[in-house]
């Protein structure tokens, strides 16, 4: 048993340090105060491109190469990964996820995609020529984590489909070369129903951006959009339409998020631990240590932010080994947004006036931090899934 | 790398673990809890596991394993029954004084004859929680509470040290909240003579970490073995037309409850796994512990709010899953102590603080 990490993770971990004191973190108060995103065309997002971010980690098979073993037997690098995205968190969230990458499509279209749409679509993301983004898009203004209830519709029309509906906080949609776009046959149908398509830029019928004015998380881009007679080659059917038989097509969806709930919870790690650092360079600042209370409040606050690091470390650990970890998954990412919330608000109350002045890293840390909860399966959500596990909780 | 996997070694003591405490300790534990002990077949039973002086070195006799054998055992054992882990564990917390202050020798001259004595017990107490008078030739004063009905050395803790009593103890037997397998009684000291003294402020701050640590184990065992039984309970009991567990104000506690014991049990193993790599672990130990301890006063009432009128009744193990859960939490000077052990390192700890250590 061991909960050390390893010197190529650490000297990951000192550069992702170096860059978020620089940069991360200024950027995220100025976008804070600005009340949007970074722009596209921002100079942060091209000094990311020249160091190499924002690739797939999809690669192209070679001409007579075999069938890829998805078990190689070697543990994965969620730990590590996880560990890279809490430091990028705890300087600006918002800003940490806000950089050029193939987004959160990137995992359905490597699972469920045909190997031309992948070097269709991933391909210019493999040696980016410039900062480019992809998207993926689910929610709707009516179906936020009940994902099974969507209703964009998509029709068959000869060698398109005609997709209608709206579309709410997709990230980075706006800028995004093409967006995955989740829709219905037939609402009816549950999750039978549901299909995934590459959404180019520029389709006619793709449209009505509108990037939302948030409370927090200002340095990154939520965006609703319309699609409207929307009318996609059917080659952009992701996976084609063989793969769409006995739901498989939901499960591809749920597959990516189980594997992303200890990746929000180690960001809202990283965010807590960004609260309690600040509550106590506060506190040791204004001599409030002295108070029995105040040590107990961060004592507290402390304690609670490390166990739900070890505990997201534990859900990424059962991933790398291939083990199941829908309640570790859904345990991290139900525990450690309230801790965050609750460490927040305890700097809050550390800040006294000063918190109410809307100007302190901590009052911003408040607000970014309930998104964490909400993303990615609301905590009731987690619970539930929880739920189903331990007691057997009808669906 | 964060690896959670315990080895093949540490899998097969903790299942011969579990199997004593499902087969043996659980079964019996309202018996041993009014005898006042573990009866003396099972005590021979245990003895034969192998499973006591986990940590005493091999060149002493012992298994020479570490914290994290230790509290992986204790868990185990303590979902059987906390009572028993205490009562069959003859040295207890009092080990860790000896050996972290005294060395070798001193765990080879006080510790091991406690080993060949059947039922022989040493306890370990906080000198200021119970305001004793210490002088420099022998100690006096009135200690409320100790799970424990035979005391043959008593280990104090100080803050600057440790020293050691193994006469002139008078024990006040009592009826005890929880645990009273092991026993319950007050100690009275008049004059009693200190057998071996130790100043020693960093090793005293160690064996006060390693005595959180096997108290954060054993209230993850009764935490376990409390969430286990009510859930079962809450999955079988029907009300309005389903199980008790498919309302979702129960099931919502139920995975609360749950989550608790996990986030002190990760903190535990992370402690313990510091203290087997040599590294500081006095802070961890005691977050360890006030977790486990919060936790524990958490779930114990709800198990029992889980089962309502049944789980009141004495003629059901979870009320008294409830009472050792609180007074488990109650030990080595109780979540306050710990919290202001850790408080007191905020004035100067580096900033961002360090939550994870780098290999070495």
């Amino acid at each position: 048993m061991d909960f050390t990490i390893d010197k190529p993770t650490q000297a990951r971990l000192e550069r992702v340090h170096a860059l978020g004191k620089n940069y991360i973190r200024p950027l995220g108060l100025e976008c804070d105060r600005l009340g949007r995103p970074l722009p596209p065309d921002h100079e942060y997002f091209r000094m990311l491109h020249k160091m190499g971010m924002g690739r797939t980690r999809w690669r192209p098979k070679k001409p007579g190469e075999p069938e890829r073993k998805k078990d190689t037997g070697k543990p994965g690098n969620t730990r590590s990964t996880l560990l890279v995205s809490e430091e990028m968190s705890y300087w600006d969230r918002g800003v940490a996820v806000s950089g050029p990458s193939p987004g959160l499509g990137e995992g359905p279209l490597i699972a469920m995609g045909t190997e031309e749409q992948k070097a269709r679509f991933l391909g210019p993301f493999i040696d980016p020529d410039r900062p480019r983004w992809a998207a993926f898009a689910m929610t709707e203004p009516g179906a936020g984590s009940d994902v099974a209830g969507i209703r964009t519709r998509c029709v068959k029309d000869g060698k398109h489909w005609i997709l209608n509906g709206n579309k709410s906080f997709s990230g980075a949609s706006s800028r995004a070369d093409w967006i995955l776009v989740w829709a219905t046959i037939d609402p009816s149908l549950g999750r039978d129903g549901h299909r995934a398509f590459i959404v180019e830029k520029g389709t006619p019928g793709l449209g009505n951006f509108h990037i939302e004015k948030k409370t927090g998380i200002k340095g990154y881009e939520s965006t609703s959009f319309v699609l409207s007679d929307c009318r996609v080659p059917a080659e952009n059917l992701v996976g084609g339409e063989d793969y769409y038989t006995g739901g498989k097509g939901f499960k591809g969806a749920m597959k990516t998020f189980n594997s992303t709930r200890p990746m929000i919870a180690a960001m809202a790690v990283g965010m807590a631990r960004a609260a309690v650092d600040e509550a106590m360079r506060f506190a040791r600042d204004n001599d409030l240590l002295g108070d029995v209370r105040v040590r107990d409040r961060l004592e507290r606050m402390h304690r609670k932010v490390k166990m739900c690091r070890l505990l997201t470390f534990k859900a990424a650990w059962l991933a790398d080994h291939q083990m199941p970890n829908i309640v570790e998954a859904s345990m991290c990412k139900a525990l450690a947004p309230q801790v965050g919330m609750e460490a927040a608000s305890l700097g809050m109350e550390l800040l006294g006036l000063v918190g109410g002045r809307g100007d302190h890293m901590i009052e911003k840390l408040y607000r970014d931090m309930k998104a964490m909860d909400i993303v990615e399966g609301t905590g009731q959500i987690q619970r539930v899934v929880m739920a189903r596990q331990l007691v057997g909780f009808p669906n | 790398m964060i690896d959670l996997d315990p080895g093949e070694e540490l899998t097969l003591i903790q299942d011969t673990a579990r199997k004593f405490a499902t087969e043996i300790l659980n079964p019996a534990q309202r018996d041993f809890e009014a005898a006042r002990e573990v009866a003396t077949d099972h005590r021979a039973a245990f003895a034969e596991i192998g499973l006591g002086a986990l940590e005493i070195p091999e060149e002493l006799g012992g298994a020479g394993l570490g914290a994290v054998a230790r509290i992986t055992v204790l868990e185990e054992l303590a979902a059987g029954d906390a009572g028993s882990a205490i009562a069959l564990d003859p040295l207890g917390a009092a080990l860790y004084p000896i050996s972290e202050l005294g060395g070798e020798s001193a765990v080879e001259q006080y510790c091991l004859p406690l080993l060949e004595q059947d039922g022989a017990r040493a306890v370990l107490v906080l000198a200021d929680e119970a305001h004793l008078d210490i002088g420099t030739q022998t100690v006096s004063g009135t200690i409320p509470w100790v799970p424990a009905d035979r005391i043959d050395l008593l280990a104090i803790l100080t803050p600057e040290g440790a020293l050691l009593v193994s006469d002139g103890i008078t024990l006040e037997k009592l009826k005890g909240s929880g645990l009273r397998c092991a026993g319950a009684s007050e100690i009275r000291l008049d004059h009693a003579p200190i057998a071996a003294q130790w100043q020693d402020k960093a090793g005293a701050a160690r064996a006060l970490a390693r005595a959180r640590l096997s108290a954060a184990a054993l209230l993850c065992g009764v935490m376990r073995t409390a969430c286990i039984y009510s859930r079962e309970y809450a999955m079988d009991r029907v009300a309005f037309g389903k199980p008790i567990a498919h309302h979702q104000g129960l099931a919502f506690l139920i995975v609360e409850m749950n989550a608790a014991l996990e986030g002190a049990r990760i903190l535990t193993q992370e402690a313990a796994s510091r203290a087997d790599q040599g590294r500081s672990f006095e802070v961890a130990a005691a977050q360890a512990f006030v977790e486990a301890a919060e936790q524990a006063a958490y779930i114990g009432p709800n198990a029992l709010q889980i089962l309502g009128g049944p789980g009141f009744m004495a003629d059901l193990p979870v009320e008294k899953y409830m009472r050792e859960c609180r007074a488990l939490g109650l030990l080595y000077g109780g979540i306050d102590r710990a919290r202001e052990d850790i408080g007191q390192t905020y004035f100067d700890c580096d900033l961002p603080i360090q939550l994870t250590e780098v290999e070495a």
